[in-house]
């Protein structure tokens, strides 16, 4: 075989690839989002259906990345379309003014600023793994103060503050039901009974819990009841300390390119119109008009705390876990 | 044969252009980064730094984790090539000692977190197998798993490449003067080595120090200096100038380390002749050391094996029916295949250009008649990209190129891969040119050819193993480099292994280990070819 035309061929082959990648040039519409797995695949699914399938690029990332980049950045940052917790949407419009009011109609049961529009509810829950739990030969706990007993040391698993806003659920139901100080001292209780089980991501302890790593975990409701319906053996409880709920918004970035920002606005609209039905039955909070919840995904004990949710307070409660670590 | 000095100059003003664009001024950048301060204070950065109970923390929890595994790898890497080297274990025992050590190198150190988990945690593989757990794997003893696993490839073949100039007839004279077994294995084997053994603990130290993708996966509560870098910059409050002054501490580790390498060099031993003596035979020995052997590979890619496991089972551990579901649905996700294309045209490209540039740069060193400083500052670049971790390449390239066109391109992901993997293709280069007949191109000269011709009919067709040799190194390491390109990437180029990473925050393991096989099967079948390519070479040449 003669080398001088293998290689060309090869360098060939090579350079026919470089410019396959380089050559398509479409503007697609960069979507960052901070949702969990259910929600995005039902993002994707609509924007498909609605033959957006090769017009987006979806990035998922932690609350805290997303929430890093929306404050550092402004409109600098890559993303077209960001679906993210709202209080974060809130306070990066204050800092840049960076997002252009939604051009469509919402029919949103509360009101909302003009340029966002929610597309899901987070609801916060204990969750427990049955077979760990009857294995070990532990009593289903009814709060998350219960979860510090010394019984469950290393059985725990909760998400950091640091990272996830599902964890900002945890610690509000524990600051509103027990104050700072004694709060403090359930957090650090807990933390220490959590071990190596404190997750950067809010579906981590879902995850221990599931594949049996740990006996009790606080996230997701929603996650869990989806678990226990599917047979797997959680159960999930409603703290006594109250649920706590957040929702998470989807926000269209002035780009100053005119057709991105546009088609970025009727992928939001599609989201928003084809999306909530499916969305709704893996977070089962009604946020528009004509929408029902089944009784059972209603939590029992659904509470709201006293001052108003910004990156500030999230800022001070990031630091009353830190002292609890 | 003073012709080719002009054309030499232009070349090396041309990549010395290169290096200084993209190595020292992103890191001289990154240092004004790490100084600058609203107080003005030239070092408050600094002195905050030590203040700061987390960071100091970090520190020292790397040096430590750093030191340990270079200690066991090290004793491993030895005991592995002298169990290659100087037993009589059977040939292809010792070929799959030398390839199943090789395995891990064909993977990105994220998926060894993840492989980890599923096979030492609570409901893995191993620990289902044993029926109990064996360690607890999160934080420290999962990092030192993961740790040794990353380095002792390296180390490996660095004393296995050592043992090749050790003149065994040493172990004989030894042996027939009577010496005891340590008298003898000392003066014959570990002196000679010394140099190289201490290099392979250097080495160790200093991968472990700078990784990011095994402590991004299983570190836990541990904390080391990478991830919390990663966090500084990347998590809910960012603080720039704090990231650099983490990624300048970072440095200087790896800077110690190079110079004490530099200076280790002295203490290699080399033998004039090397004599190919019969080694001593001893039957217990053999087999004691070949059970060994082969039970530290037995470990190592066990842990991967779940890699091959859980994406095809319907839901691991409770469901173990077979299924190709996971598999079919995630490579034929949109998503995946642009991945896909996106690290193929990576490493592709970084192969092709960074061979061209450390090819290029070796010959100016070794065949051309420019000035003996100038060609000494090239060895010098190839100590700074040594020396450079990733992660801290990365992030100046991030402070340097922010506002640029650059940033969010392929361009600077290819970049900045180039200058982080410079050292070894460049070295491989240099060793195979510089052992050609240096009187090629005066021969060429008299026949009337160029210096260029010369290089192009001779020099490059007589190194193409080399070649493919640099080629198929910087593919591969494309391929699995997470820690470069972690500030590098966006939406729009991301690779398989920062894909990996953002898959972890949802712990989706199947499509973890399913872009993970992706990467492996990629990097083997680049191997395979690589060598099918090499022995047609070097048959037709014979």
């Amino acid at each position: 075989m003669n080398i001088r035309k293998l290689l060309i061929g090869v360098t060939l082959l090579m350079v026919m690839l470089v410019l396959a990648g380089c050559g398509k040039k479409t503007e697609q519409v960069v979507i960052y989002t901070n949702a969990d797995e259910e929600a995005i695949e039902v993002m994707k699914e609509v924007l498909d259906k609605a033959g957006y399938q090769d017009d987006y690029i979806l990035q998922g990332m932690g609350t805290s990345e997303l929430g890093g980049k929306l404050m550092v950045e402004g409109d600098k940052i890559e993303a077209d379309l960001i679906t993210m917790s709202s209080y974060f949407i809130e306070s990066s419009q204050k800092e840049h003014d960076m997002f252009k009011e939604l051009n469509f109609e919402t029919n949103s049961l509360l009101s909302y600023p003009k340029y966002y529009t929610p597309i899901l509810a987070n609801t916060g829950a204990i969750f427990v793994n049955t077979e760990v739990m009857s294995e070990k030969g532990l009593q289903l706990p009814q709060s998350i103060k219960e979860l510090t007993k010394p019984e469950y040391k290393d059985l725990v698993s909760v998400p950091s503050i640091m990272d996830s806003s599902t964890a900002w659920l945890m610690i509000l139901s524990i600051i509103n039901e027990y104050g700072e100080d004694e709060g403090l001292d359930v957090t650090k209780a807990l933390v220490e009974n959590c071990g190596a089980h404190i997750e950067s991501s809010g579906s981590g302890p879902i995850k221990k819990v599931r594949v049996g790593e740990v006996a009790a975990g606080f996230g997701l409701r929603h996650q869990a009841v989806q678990d226990s319906m599917e047979g797997k053996p959680i159960k999930y409880i409603d703290p006594k300390e109250g649920n706590f709920s957040l929702t998470e918004s989807i926000a269209v970035v002035k780009k100053g390119n005119e057709d991105t920002e546009e088609l970025a606005m009727k992928m939001a609209e599609t989201i928003i119109k084809e999306a909530r039905s499916k969305l709704i039955e893996y977070y089962p909070v009604a946020l528009y008009d004509g929408e029902q919840v089944d009784a059972s995904n209603n939590p029992e004990n659904p509470k709201e705390f006293g001052e108003p949710l910004t990156v500030d307070l999230l800022e001070e409660h990031q630091k009353f876990f830190k002292k609890a670590n | 044969m003073h012709k080719n000095k002009k054309q030499a100059t232009i070349i090396y003003i041309f990549i010395a252009a290169v290096i200084i664009m993209f190595l020292f001024t992103p890191l001289g950048k990154l240092f004004i980064y790490s100084i600058e301060n609203e107080n003005g204070g030239m070092f408050d950065n600094y002195s905050a730094i030590l203040r700061d109970k987390e960071i100091i923390t970090a520190v020292i929890n790397s040096i430590k984790i750093s030191f340990i595994t270079a200690l066991i790898t090290t004793m491993l890497a030895f005991l592995l090539a002298y169990s290659v080297n100087c037993t009589g274990i059977s040939k292809k025992t010792k070929k799959v000692i030398h390839i199943g050590i090789l395995v891990p190198m064909l993977l990105p150190t994220i998926t060894y977190g993840f492989a980890i988990i599923y096979s030492l945690g609570k409901q893995g593989l191993i620990t289902k197998l044993f029926n109990r757990e064996i360690i607890h794997i999160y934080g420290f003893n999962g990092l030192l798993i993961g740790y040794v696993i990353y380095t002792l490839p390296m180390a490996f073949l660095l004393i296995n490449n050592s043992f090749d100039y050790i003149d065994k007839k040493y172990i004989l004279v030894s042996k027939l003067m009577q010496d005891n077994f340590f008298r003898g294995f000392i003066n014959t084997i570990l002196r000679p080595l010394l140099g190289t053994i201490a290099g392979a603990f250097l080495i160790s130290f200093i991968l472990t120090f700078t990784d990011f993708g095994i402590p991004a996966s299983i570190g836990g509560k541990y904390k080391v200096i990478s991830t919390y870098l990663y966090q500084v910059m990347l998590g809910s409050i960012p603080d720039f100038n704090k990231g650099s002054v983490i990624a300048v501490v970072m440095l200087i580790p790896a800077l110690v380390g190079v110079v004490l390498l530099k200076y280790l060099e002295r203490y290699n031993f080399h033998y004039d002749k090397i004599n190919k003596s019969q080694l001593i035979k001893n039957r217990k020995r053999d087999v004691i050391l070949a059970v060994i052997s082969i039970l530290i590979i037995v470990m190592i890619t066990s842990i991967f094996v779940v890699m091959f496991i859980t994406p095809f089972v319907e839901n691991y551990p409770y469901n173990m029916t077979f299924t190709t579901r996971y598999f079919t649905k995630t490579i034929m996700s949109n998503t995946v295949i642009g991945v896909f294309k996106n690290s193929i045209l990576v490493a592709g490209l970084t192969a092709i250009i960074g061979t061209i540039v450390t090819y290029v740069s070796a010959i100016i060193n070794t065949r051309s008649d420019i000035d003996k400083k100038l060609k000494s500052t090239i060895d010098f670049t190839a100590m700074v990209t040594n020396s450079v971790p990733g992660m801290v390449l990365g992030l100046a390239y991030l402070f340097l190129f922010n506002g640029s066109d650059l940033k969010g391109t392929f361009a600077i992901i290819i970049l900045c891969n180039i200058i982080h993997f410079f050292t070894t293709p460049y070295l491989m280069a240099k060793n195979a040119l510089s052992k050609m007949n240096p009187n090629w191109e005066v021969t060429g000269e008299l026949m009337g050819d160029t210096w260029f011709k010369t290089i192009i009919r001779v020099v490059i067709p007589n190194s193409l193993t080399t070649i493919i040799e640099m080629i198929s190194y910087l593919f591969i390491n494309s391929m699995i480099t997470i820690s470069a390109v972690i500030f590098l990437v966006t939406a729009k180029t991301s690779l398989l292994t920062s894909k990996i990473k953002e898959l972890q925050h949802y712990a989706n393991f199947n499509e973890v280990f399913i872009l993970s096989i992706l990467i492996f099967i990629t990097n083997i079948t680049f191997k395979i070819l690589s060598k099918i390519f090499e022995d047609k070479y070097i048959r037709v040449n014979k």
